[in-house]
């Protein structure tokens, strides 16, 4: 039998970008939360960046059954298939590069020197997204 | 009794001044005319200070300086003494003259301090025999009480600036006090019923000799008395400390007219500061649970596309049928294990058992992702709920925030006010005005509430009393030795009643008198004559001016008209009390306007006809209006000037 993958990784380099993002956007959100709004922001872009030097963000028992369902649909989002959900690490392997990608954006993007917050366009942006016909 | 002459030596501004006023016409009015600070008020200071030694109208400025004129101790130089004095000539009815004279003397040090070195007080008159005589000190001071009783010079000697407040500082009882004095009330009730009752207490006390049971029910009724009296008196302090307080109260609230309550403002502000301080802290809260929604549920609207994707899936899988069966995986892991078949018995070979391997592991592998998508249905479909949700939740954080935000700013906003009002006024003294009529107040409130308790005896004590005479009468009816002396209490008794009736009908016909005369002098002197209806004084003297629609507007008239109101019930006071006293103004019309003052002048033009009336006034209020109605009626004018060098002032004949 495969060996179940214990932990979620970032790149190595970019801890600093979610040590930064702490106290701008993240404030009193766990390592988890970050990752994955950081997965499904690179989702929303259909942008993924293979890990290149892998670190450990947090253990795969922290994951309760939701967060492993936002796992689990993006993985057969990007598959195409249902037999990904077999596959732990490759479910893991997708969410950390769709993690790596929007954690990149969400830090570009607070950073970009643009007039008013990340926040207020973030929410313009979604409430966009729900209007009928653009999902 | 009029005012014939009045002498000022080295008094103030004065250095030697005479004013005589002699009476020429029908009327008895005189005028002395000065501008501001030629001393005009401080001849109303000199007449207060010759006949009480006091001056109740100074002006802060003068209350620092010495009374005595500055240019003739200065002139005397160090060392030497120098004398001011004041003499006031009344002239009575017979025309026999009183006069009145004080005296001060004072040295200057060589330290260049002015110090009072002594005071006389003396009267001099013209007995019946024709002698004059010279009397001082307390029984000087008797000859004042007849001229312009000290408790009542107020209604005497006044300033027409002052008159406007009359009716906040005068107090129901005071005025009720200054009615039984000036209406001479007084004399009824110290010479007649004080007597009646001291012969009454005599007779009283020669019967308890005849019986132990007279003397014990008259001792009883001795006790009950005192303790009447004593209550009575410990009642009447306690009016006169509400009256204090009320007073001071209005002084407080004349002060304190148009300033800010700095004390309320401050604790508002304090608590505003408190607001604010809570509301940043809940608009943090709130903003920070805006935040952490948007990113929570803000990652499901992100990821909406997988999410409505895998529900697809789910959906086609269970329409297609595509979900395996249920099979029992023990059972072909049995069947493996041992060879043999649990269902048929027979054996199974190695080619089968390859077969139900492979079987194994594709059961294994499909159901596993079958289970997980069942499972992931319901709680997919729950995001998705969540999300419609989104939009809605998401207002509700930003209305509490833009409350938060507009409560943040009213608060701001109205600290801001609160500095801005309290900028212009030196807080300390306001606060400390504030906390004095606070201190008044709670006086003020305490001997209301103690006073309740007082009345309660009173009325409890009256009904023993009444008991106790009833007791004494019964007694004194039985014992035949003392029928004679009965009688002279029977009638002792009666007599003192009658006084007290007599008393009591005379303030009631007095009050009356002097309601009518208020009202008809007010409505002479009032320009608005259709605006008001009525004036009412009630029996504790409380004075109720009512509006032509019906309401009570005491307090809502304008100075000019509460001071016209003020002076009507004076001038009634006078014409109903029988006091032949002067009245001396100090600027009377100053708040009232040209046109009105003709009201003024006829008004007193008419009352000066039975009683003098001296008017202090600036020559502005001796306006063209004044002049044309009393103009030609005064008996004198005078008018005041100040040396070039300011130091003195001079009396003309005009």
């Amino acid at each position: 039998m495969t060996k179940q993958p214990d932990r979620l990784s970032i790149e190595k380099s970019e801890r600093k970008l979610y040590d930064n993002l702490d106290n701008e956007i993240f404030a009193g959100k766990t390592r988890k939360e970050q990752f994955l709004f950081a997965l499904a922001v690179g989702f929303k872009h259909k942008l993924k960046r293979p890990l290149e030097t892998r670190e450990g963000v947090f253990l795969a028992k922290d994951l309760h059954p939701e967060d492993q369902m936002i796992l689990d649909v993006v993985a057969i989002y990007d598959t195409g298939s249902i037999d990904v959900l077999t596959n732990q690490q490759q479910v893991f392997n997708i969410a950390e590069e769709y993690a790596h990608a929007g954690i990149r954006l969400i830090y570009d993007n607070v950073n970009s020197g643009q007039p008013g917050s990340y926040f207020k366009k973030m929410e313009l942006d979604l409430i966009g997204m729900l209007k009928p016909g653009n999902n | 009794m009029r005012i014939k002459r009045l002498i000022i030596k080295n008094y103030r501004q004065f250095k030697q001044a005479e004013i005589s006023f002699p009476k020429r016409h029908d009327t008895d009015l005189h005028f002395i005319i000065g501008t501001n600070g030629t001393g005009k008020t401080n001849i109303l200071n000199a007449i207060n200070w010759c006949l009480y030694g006091d001056e109740p109208h100074l002006s802060k400025e003068s209350q620092t300086l010495p009374l005595i004129n500055l240019k003739t101790v200065d002139k005397k130089g160090s060392e030497r003494e120098s004398e001011m004095a004041i003499e006031v000539w009344a002239e009575a009815e017979d025309h026999n003259l009183i006069y009145f004279i004080r005296k001060a003397k004072f040295l200057k040090t060589t330290s260049l301090e002015i110090e009072r070195q002594g005071e006389t007080f003396e009267v001099r008159y013209v007995d019946e025999l024709g002698n004059t005589k010279i009397v001082q000190d307390e029984s000087a001071d008797v000859w004042v009480e007849r001229f312009v009783p000290k408790n009542i010079r107020e209604f005497f000697f006044f300033d027409g600036e002052r008159l406007d407040h009359y009716f906040k500082e005068a107090t129901g009882q005071n005025i009720r006090h200054a009615v039984f004095q000036i209406s001479q009330l007084d004399l009824l009730e110290n010479c007649i019923e004080r007597k009646l009752q001291g012969i009454l207490d005599d007779l009283r006390k020669e019967a308890g000799k005849a019986n132990p049971k007279i003397e014990s029910a008259r001792t009883e009724l001795e006790r009950l008395k005192v303790l009447y009296e004593d209550f009575k008196k410990r009642f009447a302090d306690f009016e006169g400390q509400i009256a204090i307080a009320k007073s001071n109260i209005c002084e407080y609230d004349e002060k304190l007219k148009g300033v800010p309550d700095i004390i309320k403002l401050e604790e508002e502000r304090e608590h505003n500061i408190e607001g604010l301080k809570n509301t940043k802290e809940l608009l943090v809260t709130k903003q920070n649970e805006k935040k952490s929604y948007l990113l929570d549920a803000g990652k499901l609207v992100l990821l909406l596309p997988a999410i409505n994707n895998t529900i697809k899936v789910i959906l086609e899988k269970k329409n297609n049928k595509d979900f395996p069966p249920p099979i029992d995986k023990k059972v072909l892991e049995d069947v493996v294990q041992s060879g043999t078949c649990i269902i048929c018995g027979q054996k199974v070979d190695e080619d089968s058992k390859k077969k139900i391997n492979e079987m194994l592991l594709g059961i294994k592998t499909s159901s596993d992702s079958a289970i997980k998508l069942v499972q992931m249905e319901i709680p997919l479909n729950n995001f998705l709920e969540d999300t419609t949700h989104f939009k809605e939740q998401l207002d509700n954080y930003s209305q509490e925030i833009a409350q938060l935000e507009k409560l943040l700013s009213n608060l701001t906003e109205r600290n801001n006010q609160i500095d801005k009002i309290m900028s212009g006024y030196n807080e300390d003294l306001v606060r400390e005005w504030y906390s004095e009529r606070s201190k008044f107040e709670d006086i003020r409130d305490k001997c209301q509430i103690d006073i309740g308790g007082f009345q309660v005896n009173i009325q409890r004590t009256e009904g023993e009393l009444s008991e106790a005479q009833k007791v004494l009468d019964d007694e004194l009816g039985k014992e035949i030795k003392v029928k004679e002396l009965n009688k002279k209490l029977a009638f002792c008794e009666k007599s003192l009643e009658i006084a007290r009736l007599t008393r009591e009908r005379i303030m009631k016909e007095t009050r009356e008198k002097i309601e009518n005369e208020t009202r008809r002098q007010f409505f002479n002197l009032i320009w608005k004559r259709e605006t008001f209806e009525n004036i009412k004084i009630n029996e504790d003297y409380s004075i109720h001016l009512f509006h032509k629609l019906g309401f009570e507007c005491l307090g809502s008239v304008s100075a000019g008209e509460r001071e016209m109101l003020a002076l009507s019930f004076t001038l009634a006071l006078h014409k109903a009390s029988g006091f032949d006293s002067p009245i001396l103004i100090d600027t009377p019309v100053a708040r009232i306007s040209d046109i009105n003052r003709t009201n003024f002048g006829n008004v007193l033009c008419e009352v000066s006809t039975t009683k003098q009336i001296v008017l202090l006034l600036t020559p502005n209020e001796y306006s063209e209006e004044l002049r044309t109605v009393l103009g030609g009626r005064a008996s004198g004018r005078y008018k005041l000037i100040l040396s070039s060098d300011e130091t003195e002032a001079k009396v003309e004949v005009m």
